[in-house]
């Protein structure tokens, strides 16, 4: 049951040299090279009107395993608007939220997520009351 | 106007329906569609007895409030018990465990946006590579 990523980044930014990187991990349960075998799946949410924080990802919902270590979150925004985003934030254990970034139109992500404690969500807030939408899965243990 | 693409290929058969994403992405200024203009990338090597460090690369002050900029990092140890624990100032994000890569926006809008890092469990080593796509940072007066 084997779940793979693979990135590549190209750019010519240095005109005279240009670049590129490509990267694949085949995602394993931590410290050990079992495959992870649970996912949420494929989810998408659609927000209109609203533009404060909400929870996207909700560690209680997900049944992760708190701390396993071996879990990765993907989330992309599927608009093809450059001027609007959605900020992405990780909240601690006391529920304080951190901001990650912001993810533009079709801009995504894929990081590693701990989820130790049940107030570790993933939020999301949108930079616009328009009609925005998000997808997003969790690969976990 | 420079351009800089990040694509992913995402595939898992875990479930009966397999899940296979493609997602591809030209990477711009916040809010804007021009591209971004600054490049950095290197290589470093952290060690279990280093303990919590922040992280090299970024320097979120010279950024800026509310402008982009994405991160690659890749854990290149290949022991699979050793890993990177990632830290967003004093918020855990997660582990890259050897091999493991991640790619995010990064909101680099103060000191508390540091990258913290640190390599796990006692003995582990573990080489990895960055990249740093982002604005042109604000320049500093000299001294």
């Amino acid at each position: 049951m084997a779940t793979t990523a693979s990135i590549s980044i190209s750019s010519d930014i240095t005109e005279s040299v240009p670049f590129s990187v490509n990267a694949s991990m085949t995602m394993y349960q931590a410290g050990t090279t079992l495959d992870l075998e649970e996912t949420t799946g494929l989810a998408q949410r659609t927000f209109s009107g609203n533009t404060t924080q909400v929870t996207l990802i909700d560690v209680s919902a997900t049944a992760v395993t708190a701390a396993a270590g071996g879990h990765k979150v993907y989330i992309r925004n599927t608009g093809t608007d450059k001027t609007k985003g959605f900020k992405v934030f990780l909240a601690d254990a006391t529920d304080d939220t951190e901001e990650i970034g912001t993810l533009y139109g079709q801009d995504w992500m894929l990081m590693p997520w701990l989820a130790t404690d049940a107030n570790e969500d993933i939020m999301v807030q949108p930079s616009s009351s328009d009609k925005m939408t998000i997808e997003y899965a969790v690969f976990h243990q | 106007m420079a351009t800089t693409t990040a694509t992913l290929n995402l595939s898992s058969d875990m479930l009966s329906s397999p899940i296979s994403i493609t997602a591809s992405s030209i990477l711009m200024k916040a809010g804007i569609t021009e591209g971004l203009e600054l490049i950095e990338m290197g290589r470093g090597t952290i060690a279990e007895t280093d303990g919590s460090k922040t992280a090299e690369f970024g320097l979120p002050t010279a950024l800026g409030a509310d402008k982009a900029a994405k991160l690659f990092l890749v854990n290149k140890a290949t022991d699979p018990t050793y890993y990177i624990d990632i830290d967003l100032h004093d918020t855990n994000v997660g582990r890259l465990y050897a091999g493991d890569w991640m790619f995010i926006p990064w909101g680099m809008n103060d000191t508390v946006s540091e990258l913290v890092i640190e390599a796990e469990p006692s003995g582990a080593t573990c080489p990895y590579e960055f990249v740093l796509l982002q604005e042109p940072q604000t320049l500093v007066a000299h001294s």
